[in-house]
């Protein structure tokens, strides 16, 4: 086990090198000058400088060296979590970072157990359920959720509980209620998700033999659904909400614009349009970490919930 | 529509340019009343004590759309939203009417310009104090502009105002001396800005991102309590303010307890949540659309409206041989075939200022250029037929078999652009929108792969177009491409002269002579007027817009 830890690690930090690195190419590939950018942003141009303070400019930040310099010395600050100033806004990208990170990861963490607890329920009820009618309507919802865009089902929502029935605000970060609509928004095409895959996966899991013997030996449908069909079929899911949990963060764009929240998510779409180099790279690096470290915890929980995969390991 | 235009080039008797006194300043600029003229103001009472006696108390909810610039420190930023926030925190040396652009006493009481506009001199009130106790004095004006001149290309719109700063001098403790090494005739404006407030002494120890961040200290009638960067503001009212300039009615405290800011990037979350009642003020960028005026007003609140001073939206050629618009007669044929009016009806709404000249409504000296702005296709495709470009089979025009394509480059797509595609198709031209990231924009334009491009800044003085169109003081792609040399060399001289006088008489000449030159020769295409829009709720009185079209809250009280 220590053994297959250590690999993993190795791995997660070879992908957050990589995705780091590549990402420092792209950007700097992008035919743009950082300091005219810097100067366009806030409305000026060039030509209302010498040559002396453009060079100054370029100096403050680290743009006069060579760019294998640039890379190494960002890298290096990048590994003390120093990712530099950002070019646009005078305050350093970490800063920036970490004042908006928490939001961001809360609106996660809440649409991850609404998540969890939505497209869980759908998918018991779809196949735990006997009545057709209504065990078609359950299995048939999770497309619509899908399809539902992002921005769509987040007005709707403004529109009803915060304008209509005025039960929850619609915009700010203040206190548990501004986070029931943006979470519900940003976990709905994810439950839908992680609902058609335990549907799927559960009524397959009933098919299995064992399920039969379980049947012949008399037990209910509630205790085979709970004891041995749901833990059968959540390895695939645990697989899909390791992917989907590092997805809301990355999608929290959109719900952030609609419910004015100052998250990660909105100053990424920001650094992206000004080519905020500084702001991108600590994002990119975040959002790989997150992903990462998701996916491994994700494998590690594998071999709790199946003790096969544990075997296996141990065999190897 | 107003016809006080007209009055611009009244020869108002201003006092001789040797020594021009406060009130007389910047007095040839009648233009500014358009506040009320077609830029169809709401109907709410604007200027505090006239709806009924002010009740004191409560606080001011106000939702901008974005803080993208993320500073609030007066002296760095270009953001309006943040300008319309500093303007209650910071005073400045003096204040412009914004109904007729005269500049007034503030924090000086009076002042005077040596004739060719390279010495200020200053006397300042001896009453105010800076919210942190230290008292406001020649020291605190001459720390303050030293350190915005320090501040460099930090302040992208302070290298603007101070251009050719040398020093501030303390004459005596409430006398000071503003000197500049080249005429600097739009710098008496540029004290009655934001970006020239006075903050405390203090304030300048402060590094600049501190400052950004909020570590300012200011005279003005609220402080500033916190600002999260593109999440909040909250300003709390100052007691004993007692130095107001002498455009507001309300000559002590605010009536406000505080005002708190919020940004809501969604257009119509926001006007839900005016309606709905959980802000105040709705104050977009964009002129809010004439549906949700609608909605707006229904629920009893109230849309304000004012033209932003400064470049109108206008579209700069590129002149460059062997681009179609090299020639000056496709460059009049293009006056020909936009509509303005009908841009401005369509694109906003009907009763919407249409553009008239490359400045905005609101800015002192704009000339009317409308005549030579009028709509006339039959009259565009004579011109490009006589130009040699040919209606196709396809609609289009072309010459020498090449189609007469016009490329624009913009970073997001808008229906004004798609209307003029519409307009200029209608004469056989083919606008082509090319849409690019805003870090794509400037190397696109500095290497001139474009025919037309867009532009527009906002500031209450007409030497702001020269940022955007004067090849002598700005290297954009905009000034390089719009001229050939022998009309850069004319245009930069007229720039020239109009910042070289303080005579108002004499700007205002040169100013329209700029405007006239600039239409003549294609310089420069007006599209529309920009006015700035607010929804306001019912139970604000007193909501009052200063000269550059930001929010002025001394007289602003809520009716409980």
């Amino acid at each position: 086990m220590p053994r297959y830890l250590a690999g993993r690690v190795a791995q997660a930090l070879l992908v957050l090198w990589a995705a780091y690195t590549v990402t420092f190419v792209i950007l700097n590939v992008l035919p743009s000058d950082p300091i005219s950018l810097q100067l366009e942003a806030s409305g000026s141009d060039i030509s209302q400088l010498t040559a002396a303070q453009v060079h100054d400019l370029k100096a403050h930040y680290g743009l006069d060296d060579p760019l294998l310099v640039q890379y190494f010395h960002h890298l290096w600050g990048a590994l003390h979590l120093d990712f530099g100033m950002s070019l646009t806004q005078n305050v350093s990208a970490g800063s920036l970072i970490t004042d908006r990170l928490p939001s961001t990861l809360l609106l996660s963490a809440a649409a991850v157990v609404i998540m969890m607890v939505l497209g869980t329920s759908i998918a018991f009820l779809a196949t735990y359920v006997q009545w057709r009618p209504a065990r078609m309507l359950l299995a048939r919802l999770p497309a619509v959720g899908v399809s539902l865009p992002q921005f769509f089902v987040g007005l709707l929502l403004i529109q009803v509980f915060s304008f209509s029935l005025t039960w929850l605000p619609a915009t700010g970060t203040h206190g548990w209620r501004s986070l029931v609509l943006p979470a519900i928004t940003l976990a709905l095409p994810g439950s839908a998700m992680l609902a058609q895959l335990l549907t799927r996966s559960l009524s397959d899991t009933w098919r299995e033999p064992y399920i039969v013997t379980a049947r012949a030996k008399g037990l209910s449908r509630w205790t085979i659904q709970v004891r041995h069909a749901l833990r059968n079929a959540s390895l695939p899911a645990l697989t899909l909400l390791g992917v989907v949990v590092a997805y809301t963060v990355v999608n929290s764009v959109v719900v952030e614009v609609v419910f004015s929240r100052n998250g990660i998510g909105q100053l990424a779409q920001q650094a992206v349009l000004s080519q905020d180099v500084p702001v991108v790279q600590a994002i990119v690096l975040i959002a790989a970490a997150l992903f990462v470290a998701v996916s491994l915890l994700v494998d590690l929980l594998y071999s709790l919930l199946d003790p096969r995969v544990a075997r296996a390991g141990r065999a190897a | 529509m107003s016809t006080s235009h007209r009055h611009r080039t009244t020869r108002r008797l201003a006092a001789t340019a040797v020594s021009v006194l406060a009130a007389v300043s910047l007095a040839a600029c009648g233009s500014g009343g358009s506040s009320g003229s077609g830029a169809g103001s709401g109907t709410s009472a604007a200027g505090g004590a006239q709806d009924g006696k002010p009740v004191p108390g409560g606080r001011l909810k106000i939702a901008f759309w974005s803080d993208f610039q993320s500073c609030i420190d007066p002296n760095q930023v270009y953001w309006i939203e943040s300008r319309s926030v500093d303007r209650n925190v910071a005073d400045s040396l003096t204040d412009q009417d914004p109904k007729t652009g005269k500049i007034v006493p503030w924090l000086a009481t009076s002042w005077t310009v040596n004739p060719d506009a390279t010495s200020y001199t200053f006397n300042l009130r001896k009453d105010v104090t800076f919210s942190d106790g230290t008292k406001f004095d020649a020291t605190a004006v001459k720390t303050a502009y030293d350190g915005l001149h320090d501040l460099g290309a930090k302040s992208t719109l302070g290298v603007t105002y101070l251009a050719g700063y040398k020093a501030t001098t303390v004459v005596d403790p409430y006398t000071v001396k503003v000197d500049f090494a080249t005429p600097n005739a739009a710098f008496l404006q540029a004290t009655s800005t934001t970006t020239t407030a006075i903050l405390s002494p203090a304030t300048y120890k402060e590094t600049p991102e501190a400052r950004c961040a909020g570590k300012i200290i200011g005279s003005g009638e609220f402080t500033l309590d916190s600002y999260s960067a593109g999440k909040s503001v909250k300003l709390t009212k100052r007691t004993g303010y007692a130095w107001p300039s002498s455009l507001i009615a309300n000559k002590g405290d605010a009536y406000l307890d505080g005002i708190d800011v919020s940004y809501i990037g969604e257009d119509s979350v926001r006007v839900g949540s005016l309606t709905n009642g959980t802000i105040d003020i709705a104050w977009p960028r964009q002129p809010i659309t004439s549906a949700d005026q609608q909605v707006i007003k229904a629920s009893g609140a109230t849309i304000e409206t004012r033209a932003l001073p400064g470049i109108s939206g206008v579209l700069f050629p590129n002149v460059s041989a062997g681009r179609p618009l090299a020639d000056l007669q496709v460059r009049k044929a293009l006056y020909k075939a936009l509509d303005l009016s009908s841009y401005a009806k369509t694109v906003y709404w009907d009763g919407y200022p249409v553009a008239k000249s490359p400045l905005t409504s609101t800015t002192p000296y704009v000339a009317d250029e409308s005549a030579k702005l009028a709509h006339d296709p039959a009259g565009a495709g004579k011109l490009l037929d006589a130009a040699g470009w040919k209606l196709g089979s396809d609609g289009f025009r072309q010459k020498d078999g090449k189609k007469l394509t016009l490329t624009y480059i913009n970073t997001a797509p808008s229906p004004g652009d798609q209307l003029v595609q519409d307009q200029l198709k209608k004469v056989g031209i083919d606008f082509q929108i090319k849409i690019l990231t805003a870090a794509q924009l400037t190397p696109t334009g500095n290497a001139g792969s474009y025919d037309l491009s867009p532009g527009y800044l906002t500031r209450a003085d007409p030497s702001v177009l020269g940022s955007s169109a004067d090849q002598a003081v700005s290297k954009q792609y905009t000034a390089k491409f719009s001229q050939d040399p022998a009309t850069a060399t004319k245009v930069s001289e007229l720039f020239a002269k109009g910042l070289s006088t303080a005579d108002p008489d004499k700007r205002g000449a040169a100013y329209q002579d700029l405007q006239d030159y600039l239409i003549d020769n294609g310089v420069a295409f007006p599209l529309y007027d920009r006015l700035q829009t607010a929804g306001v709720s019912a139970k604000v009185h007193g909501f009052a817009w200063t000269s550059e079209s930001f929010l002025r809250a001394n007289d602003i009280w809520l009716a409980k």
